[in-house]
C-alpha cells in the first residue's frame, strides 16, 4: 500500500523521527505480533491517568480535533472512537450504551455529521474535525439547545442526554427552526429507556424558538 | 475487542489488492465503508477478520452522477448522499426513499451503498453465534425453531432474508453493479449478483473475497416511470423491513406498460415477483387490480410454522405499493 | 412546554412550582460524572465469564493459559471466591434483610455451580486493560457437564421436569415452605353460586427488561479495610448495608457513592453481583477494580419483568356486579428468586369474594426481577382484559362497569382520602371516551380501525421510616444531607425544593449532598415509589427540628452552625393511603400489516400534592410510554430447543423510538391528605401500571379481537385476525 496524505505514518513521522514509514502497516503483517514502535506520543491531552493498554496490540499514531483541540495521539488500532474520546483524551461525557450501535448514547458529530462514536475505529478519524457534548457550552454559557433541555427536562437520568444533544445540534444547525416531526426524525437513532422523548422534542423544537411541540 | 490491524486504503485497486495480499498471509481482511455493522460482528465475534482495510481513505467511488447512460452511483458513496442526491430523488425517487429508511441518520451518515448491499443476514441465530450456514456450518437454526422473521421465498438449505432496502429497488431498476478485484474489474446485472443459498449456502452474492462492489450504474428511466419503496417494519424506524417493496412503473396515462416489483425481506436474495409483473401490464392501476396483484404476490411462498402472517402482510404492502402509483 | 393539567391546589411558595433540576446544567454538559467516568489511579479492569449453557455442572475449570496472559492480574471462581449474593436469590422474595439472608436455602453466589441459564455467572479476570481481560476470558478453560433444562413455568412444574433445586421448581417462600402464594378474601365458590354468568380467560405476558440507558458496572477500591465502591444503585443504604453483609463486614467499612446514574427501573435496586466481583477482585489485587458489564450481560445478567401466565374466572351477576374472582398465576423467576413474582390488580374490585394464587417458578432463562411496579402492569393487563371482555358481552360501558365494581372506602377500611372515581369520570371526559370508543368492537370498516380502551388503578403511598439533616450557617446557608441518588425523577432538585419550603427560604439558598453513604444519613432508597414521601417526609422533620433550635436560639455566629437531624416513623392512623389514577388511549389498527399505532393518550393521576410539576409530568409520561413497549413490542425470545436467548439488546427488543411514541396528555389532581411532605403520595411507578391494560382494550376496541398475549406483535394479532 502507498503512504500518502491519509496515512497517519506521515503525521506520525512529524512526532516520532524513529516510527517506520507507512510501508511499515504491511511489514507489520508479515510479523505477527510486534509492535511498530517505541511509543513516544505528544499529546495536548494526556489524561490525569492514561489508560493502561495492551503493548501487544497494534497501533497508530493520529491527529484529531476534538471540540477545536487538536491531539495528536496513539491509538490501538481496535480502539473505539468512544474509547478515544472517554480514556484516551479522558471526555466522558460520550456515553457507551451498548457499544453496538443500537442506542445513540455514543452520537458524536464527526465533520459536522451524527455518527456512533462505538461503530467507529479512532484511527478512522485521523483528520477529522470531531465535537461532542464538552463542546456545546462556549465560555461556561449553556447553548441555547443545551438552556432548552434545562428549561424543558429534556434529561431524566441524563444518560442518553450527550447523544440527543449532539443530534440536535446537528439538526438545528441544518434547520434553525424545525418541526415536530423533524425533530423526532432526526432524533430518532437516540433512544431513551425513561422514555421522555416528549420532553427532548419538546425542548428542541424550543430551541429552534418553536412553541409547544 | 479483540487486536486487529487497520489498513488504509488509497484507491479501489489499493483496496483490493491489500484484501488479497492479506489473505495471502493467512489472516482475514474486511472491507470497511461506514464501518458500524463490521464493528458489531467483530465485537460479537460473528465476523473473523482481523485486519480491516479501511476504505474511508478512498477518494474514489464516492461520485454520484449522472449521464448519458443513466445515474452512476459510487459504491463508497453513502446513504445520506443517496437519499439527499437531487437526481436520484428526481429520477429514482425509490432509491432515495429506501435509503432514507434504512436505520438512522448516525448510521446513514457513514453506511455505503455497497456495504448496505453486502451487510451480511440479521438471523438471530447467525447474529447469536450459532454455527449456521452463514457461519460455514453445515445447518440452518430456523427451520424447526424461532423463524417468525425467517424466508417464505426461496429459501433453503438456509432460510435467512435479505436485508438491504436499496438491494430490492436497484434490481427494479435493473442496474448494473461494477465489481472491481484483484484481477480487474466486471460487470453483473444487479439481479445476477445476488445467489439463493441453494447455490452457495454462505455468501449471499457473488464477489470473490478480494473484490469491492465499486459501483452501480442505473439506467435512466423511460419517460413516465414511476417508483415506490414501501417498507413495513415492526417499529417506526431503526429496523429492518420485515416487507420491503420496491415498485418501479411505467406507465400511459393510468395504464402500466411495464412493471417490476421486487421485494425486501421476505426471500435470501431481492425477491422479484414476475407473475405480478405480467399480471400488471397492460392494465390500469386501479384498487382492484391492486389487490388482485397483491393476492398474487404470495402465490408460491412457502411460510415455515411461524411466519404464515408474512402472507397477509405482503399482500398487503404489495396492494399499497402499487396503488400508491396509480396516476393523478 | 407542554404542561400538566392541574386541578385542586394553589402552588406553595417552591413547592407545586415548575422548577428546573438544580443539576440540570451537569447533565446538559458532560460534566455529570456517572460511575464508569469515574478513573482511579492505578485502576484496573474486570470482566466476567458467563455460561453458554441453560444448565450446566462445571466439572473443572483450568485458568492457567489466562494467569499467564500478560496483563492479567487475578481470575476468580467459585473455588476461590464462594461469596453468596444475598440479594440475588431470596426465599419468598421480599426485601433483602438479615432474618431473610438466614432464612434463605437457594442460595446464588457471585459464581455458581451450577450454572442455571445462559449468561450466569463463572469466573472473573482483572487486568491491566479492557481487552487484555477481554481475552483472558477466552483462555479459561471450563469444562461444563450439560444438564437437561426448562423454559417454561408451567413445564418447569411437571413431575418429571429437570429439577433447577433440589426441592422441586416452585419457590419457596419465606419460611420455606414451597407453596403458592395465596390470598383468599370471602368466599369464592359461594360467589360464583351467586353469579349469573361465569367467564374465563387466559393470558400471557413477557419477560420485559429494565434496559436502562446505563450498563450494570462498578469501580471498587480498598483503604485498609475500608471499602468504596462507586456503583449506580437505587439506595445506597440499602447498597452498603448488603455488600456489607455479603462481604463479612460491617457498614461503616463500606462506602457507597452513587450520584449521577443512568436508569434502572428497579434492577439497581440493593446490591448487585457486580459490586461483589469488584470487590473481591480488588482486595485480591490490591488496586482499584473497574467491572464493566457489556450490554448483552446486563440483558442476560442482571434482570427484567417476569413473564407471566394468569388464568382467570370471573362471576358477574345480570345487572354486572362482580360475585367472585379467581386468579392462577404463574411467575417466571428464572433460576434465582430475586423478587416476589407478584400479579397483582384483582386488589381494585370491590368484590368481596376473591381467591388468587400465584405459583412462582424457577426457570432456566434469565433471572426476573423488579421492574418499576413489579406486580402490576401485567396483572392489570390479565384483569382489566377480562372485565373489558365482561364489560362489551353484557353490554355495559367499561367505565360504567368500573365505577359499578371497583374498590371504594368502607366503614372498615377508610382511606386518607379517595379520588378514585375523580380521575376515571375526569379522564372520561378530558379524552371524550363516549365518542372515541366504539360501541360495536371492531364496527370500523376498512383495513384501519380505531377504537379506544381503558384501565384504573390504585397504588400504595403509605409513610415510612428515612432520615435527613439539614444544617445552616452564619451566612445564613442551608445545606441538606440526604442519601438519595438520583435515577432520574430529580430526587435530589424535589428533596432541595421540599426543604426550602420547609425552612422557608428560596431553593436556591439550599444546597443538597446527596449520594454518598458517607455524607449523607440513611436514605429508604429509590425504589417502592419511597424517596419523595418517605425521605421527603423526613426533611420536612429535620427542617422543623432546625427551626425550633433557631426560634431559640437565634441564627448561628460565627463557625458556629445549626444542625437539624429526623429518622421519624410516620403512620397514616390505620387509614389506607393510595395514589390514584386511570389512562384512556385510542389506537388505529392496520388489520392487514397488523400495526397498532397509539393516537391519543390520556392520564389522569392524583398523587397527592404534587412537588415539582415539571418533572412529575415526564415520570407519567415517561413511565407510559415503557407500558405501551411492554404492551407492543418487548419480550425476550428463546429457542425451545437448546435454551438459548435470540432477542436480547435494543435491535432485538423494539424498544420504541422517538418516532414510535404519541403525545402523552398528562392531568394531575391534586389534593392534600394531610399526610407525607405537604400532602404528597408516590407517582414514579404508577405511571407504568395502566398503560398494557388500556392499550390491550384499546386493540381489542378497534380489532374486535381480544389479544391475550403480550406484547401484541404483528404475528399474533394477524393470527387473531386471520
Amino acid at each position: 500500500m502507498h503512504s500518502d496524505s491519509f496515512d497517519p505514518a506521515t503525521e506520525r513521522q512529524a512526532v516520532d523521527p524513529d516510527a517506520p514509514q507507512s510501508p511499515s502497516r504491511r511489514e507489520f503483517l508479515e510479523t505477527t505480533g510486534a509492535t511498530v514502535a517505541a511509543s513516544t506520543v505528544a499529546s495536548f491531552a494526556t489524561p490525569a491517568m492514561a489508560q493502561p493498554t495492551d503493548a501487544a496490540a497494534p497501533r497508530t499514531t493520529i491527529s484529531v480535533s476534538v471540540n477545536g483541540v487538536r491531539h495528536e495521539i496513539e491509538v490501538e488500532d481496535r480502539w473505539t472512537l468512544a474509547e478515544l474520546l472517554r480514556d484516551g483524551i479522558g471526555l466522558t461525557g460520550t456515553k457507551i450504551g451498548c457499544d453496538r450501535g443500537e442506542c445513540g448514547a455514543c452520537t458524536v458529530l464527526m465533520n459536522g455529521a451524527p455518527v456512533y462514536s462505538c461503530g467507529q475505529l479512532a484511527v478512522w478519524a485521523d483528520g477529522a474535525e470531531v465535537r461532542t457534548v464538552e463542546g456545546l457550552a462556549r465560555n461556561g454559557e449553556l447553548s441555547p439547545l443545551q438552556q432548552a433541555f434545562v428549561v424543558n427536562n429534556a434529561p431524566q437520568c441524563g444518560f442518553c442526554t450527550p447523544g440527543q444533544l449532539m443530534s440536535a445540534t446537528a439538526l438545528l444547525e441544518a434547520t434553525p427552526s424545525p418541526t415536530a416531526d423533524q425533530a423526532r426524525a432526526a432524533l430518532v437513532g437516540n433512544l431513551c429507556r425513561c422514555s421522555n422523548y416528549n420532553a427532548i422534542v419538546e425542548a428542541v423544537v424550543a430551541a429552534g424558538g418553536g412553541g409547544v411541540a | 475487542m479483540r487486536a486487529l490491524i487497520n489498513l488504509d486504503a488509497n484507491s479501489i485497486s489499493d483496496a483490493v489488492q491489500a484484501a488479497a495480499q492479506v489473505r495471502a498471509e493467512g489472516r482475514i481482511a474486511a472491507f470497511s465503508g461506514g464501518g458500524t455493522d463490521l464493528l458489531q460482528q467483530i465485537k460479537d465475534g460473528t465476523d473473523p477478520a482481523d485486519v480491516i482495510v479501511n476504505l474511508r481513505t478512498v477518494n474514489e467511488a464516492r461520485e454520484i452522477e449522472e449521464g448519458a447512460g443513466g445515474i452512476s452511483i459510487g459504491g463508497l458513496a453513502t446513504l445520506t448522499r443517496v437519499m439527499e442526491n437531487a437526481a436520484v430523488r428526481a429520477r429514482l425517487p425509490a432509491l432515495a426513499q429506501a435509503a432514507e429508511s434504512v436505520g438512522t441518520p448516525q448510521i446513514r451518515n457513514v453506511a455505503t451503498v455497497a456495504g448496505n448491499m453486502t451487510q451480511r443476514p440479521w438471523c438471530w441465530y447467525y447474529r447469536n453465534g450459532f454455527n449456521c450456514f452463514k457461519a460455514g456450518g453445515e445447518e440452518c437454526f430456523s427451520v424447526n425453531g424461532e423463524n417468525g422473521q425467517h424466508a417464505i421465498f426461496g429459501g433453503g438449505p438456509s432460510f435467512i432474508v435479505h436485508p438491504s432496502d436499496i438491494a430490492p429497488v436497484l434490481v427494479a431498476f435493473e442496474a448494473i453493479f461494477q465489481l472491481a478485484g484483484p484481477d480487474g474489474e466486471r460487470e453483473v446485472p444487479a439481479a445476477e449478483f445476488f445467489v439463493l443459498p441453494r447455490v452457495d449456502p454462505v455468501n449471499e452474492n457473488v464477489l470473490d473475497e478480494s473484490e469491492l462492489l465499486a459501483r452501480i450504474v442505473v439506467p435512466s428511466p423511460p419517460e413516465n416511470t414511476v417508483s415506490s419503496y414501501y417498507k413495513v417494519m415492526d417499529r417506526a424506524a431503526w429496523t429492518h423491513a420485515e416487507i420491503g417493496v420496491a415498485t418501479v412503473i411505467r406507465r400511459d396515462g393510468n395504464a402500466v406498460t411495464d412493471a417490476r416489483v421486487v421485494l425486501s425481506g421476505v426471500a435470501p436474495i431481492p425477491w422479484r415477483l414476475r407473475a405480478v409483473e405480467e399480471f400488471l401490464a397492460g392494465k390500469p392501476i386501479t384498487a382492484e387490480v391492486a389487490r388482485e396483484a397483491g393476492e398474487i404476490s404470495i402465490e408460491g411462498a412457502q411460510p415455515l410454522a411461524k411466519n404464515r402472517h408474512k402472507l397477509p402482510m405482503t399482500s398487503a404492502a404489495v396492494e399499497r405499493s402499487v396503488f400508491g402509483l396509480a396516476a393523478g | 412546554m407542554t404542561q400538566p393539567t392541574r386541578i385542586g391546589l394553589e402552588p406553595l411558595q417552591t413547592i407545586g412550582n415548575d422548577t428546573p433540576r438544580i443539576d440540570a446544567a451537569e447533565r446538559v454538559t458532560g460534566a455529570a460524572q456517572y460511575t464508569r467516568d469515574v478513573k482511579l489511579p492505578g485502576m484496573v479492569y474486570a470482566r466476567v465469564l458467563r455460561s453458554p449453557h441453560p444448565h450446566a455442572r462445571v466439572v473443572s475449570i483450568d485458568v492457567s493459559a489466562a494467569m499467564a496472559l500478560p496483563g492479567v492480574l487475578d481470575v476468580i471462581t467459585n473455588e476461590t471466591s464462594p461469596i453468596v449474593w444475598g440479594a440475588g436469590s431470596i426465599s419468598g422474595g421480599r426485601q433483602y434483610n438479615d432474618p431473610i439472608k438466614q432464612a434463605t436455602i437457594h442460595r446464588r453466589y457471585i459464581f455458581n455451580n451450577p450454572v442455571r441459564c445462559v449468561g450466569d455467572s463463572v469466573a472473573a479476570v482483572a487486568a491491566t486493560d479492557r481487552n487484555i481481560a477481554e481475552a483472558a476470558l477466552e483462555l479459561i478453560e471450563v469444562e461444563y457437564e450439560e444438564l437437561p433444562f426448562v423454559l417454561e413455568p408451567e413445564q418447569a412444574l411437571a413431575d418429571d421436569a429437570p429439577r433447577i433445586w433440589p426441592e422441586g421448581n416452585l419457590c419457596p417462600d419465606t419460611r420455606n415452605n414451597f407453596a403458592p402464594m395465596t390470598s383468599r378474601i370471602g368466599d369464592v365458590e359461594a360467589g360464583f353460586a351467586e353469579a349469573d354468568e361465569i367467564f374465563e380467560q387466559r393470558y400471557e405476558t413477557g419477560f420485559v427488561h429494565n434496559a436502562q440507558m446505563e450498563p450494570r458496572c462498578a469501580l471498587a477500591t480498598w483503604e485498609g479495610d475500608k471499602l468504596t465502591l462507586y456503583t449506580p444503585s437505587q439506595g445506597i443504604s440499602n447498597c452498603r448495608h448488603d455488600s456489607a453483609r455479603d462481604l463479612g463486614l460491617q457498614d461503616h467499612q463500606v462506602r457507597i457513592v452513587s450520584q449521577y446514574m443512568g436508569g434502572g427501573f428497579g434492577n439497581k435496586n440493593q446490591n448487585q453481583d457486580a459490586d461483589l466481583i469488584a470487590a473481591e477482585l480488588s482486595r485480591r489485587v490490591g488496586r482499584p477494580v473497574m467491572l464493566e458489564y457489556s450490554r448483552r450481560e446486563d440483558w442476560l445478567g442482571v434482570h427484567g419483568r417476569w413473564p407471566t401466565v394468569q388464568e382467570y374466572r370471573v362471576g358477574v351477576k345480570d345487572d354486572g356486579t362482580v360475585t367472585a374472582m379467581q386468579m392462577r398465576g404463574y411467575s417466571g423467576m428464572g433460576p434465582y428468586r430475586k423478587n416476589s413474582g407478584g400479579i397483582s390488580g384483582m386488589d381494585y374490585y370491590a368484590c368481596p369474594n376473591r381467591l388468587r394464587e400465584i405459583y412462582p417458578v424457577y426457570t432456566n432463562r434469565t433471572t426476573s426481577g423488579n421492574f418499576r411496579a413489579p406486580s402490576d402492569p401485567h396483572g392489570v393487563y390479565g384483569v382489566e382484559s377480562i372485565m373489558d371482555d365482561i364489560a362489551y358481552r353484557m353490554g355495559i360501558d367499561p367505565v360504567e362497569f368500573a365505577l359499578k365494581n371497583m374498590r371504594r372506602p368502607t366503614e372498615e377500611a377508610r382511606f386518607t382520602n379517595y379520588s378514585l372515581e375523580q380521575v376515571i369520570t375526569t379522564g372520561a371526559e378530558q379524552f371524550d371516551w363516549q365518542a372515541r370508543r366504539r360501541l360495536r368492537p371492531g364496527s370500523d370498516q376498512g383495513p384501519l380501525k380505531r377504537g379506544a380502551g381503558f384501565s384504573f388503578m390504585m397504588f400504595r403511598a403509605g409513610l415510612g421510616t428515612s432520615s435527613a439533616v439539614v444544617r445552616v450557617d452564619s451566612q445564613g446557608r442551608y445545606t441538606l444531607y440526604v442519601g438519595v441518588t438520583d435515577i432520574g425523577p430529580g430526587a435530589k432538585t424535589t428533596m432541595g425544593m421540599i426543604a426550602a419550603e420547609a425552612l422557608g427560604v428560596p431553593l436556591a439558598q439550599v444546597e443538597v449532598i446527596w449520594g454518598d453513604t458517607d455524607r449523607t444519613p440513611y436514605s429508604v432508597g429509590e425504589s417502592g415509589s419511597r424517596t419523595t414521601i418517605m425521605t421527603g417526609y423526613a426533611v420536612v422533620q429535620a427542617a422543623e427540628h432546625l427551626k425550633r433550635q433557631i426560634a431559640d436560639r437565634g441564627m448561628p455566629g460565627g463557625a458556629d452552625v445549626l444542625i437539624g437531624t429526623a429518622t421519624p416513623a410516620p403512620t397514616t392512623d390505620g387509614l389506607i393511603r393510595q395514589c390514584f389514577a386511570a389512562h384512556f388511549v385510542e389506537v388505529e389498527v392496520d388489520t392487514r400489516l397488523g400495526t397498532t399505532r397509539v393516537l391519543k393518550y390520556t392520564a389522569v393521576h392524583e398523587s397527592g400534592r404534587i412537588i415539582n410539576p415539571t418533572t412529575a409530568r415526564d415520570q407519567i409520561r415517561g413511565a407510559a410510554i415503557q407500558g405501551i413497549g411492554q404492551a407492543l413490542h418487548e419480550d425476550l425470545l428463546y429457542d425451545q430447543r437448546n435454551g438459548q436467548p435470540l432477542s436480547p439488546g435494543y435491535y432485538r427488543g423494539r424498544h420504541l423510538t422517538h418516532q414510535d411514541i404519541p403525545d402523552i396528555d398528562v392531568t394531575f389532581i391534586e389534593v392534600d391528605d394531610g399526610y407525607g411532605p405537604f400532602g404528597a403520595k408516590t407517582a414514579g411507578e404508577s405511571g407504568i401500571i395502566l398503560a398494557p391494560a388500556a392499550v390491550a382494550n384499546a386493540v381489542a376496541n378497534a380489532a374486535g379481537k381480544r389479544m391475550r398475549s403480550l406484547p401484541i406483535t404483528r404475528d399474533k394479532l394477524l393470527g387473531e385476525l386471520a
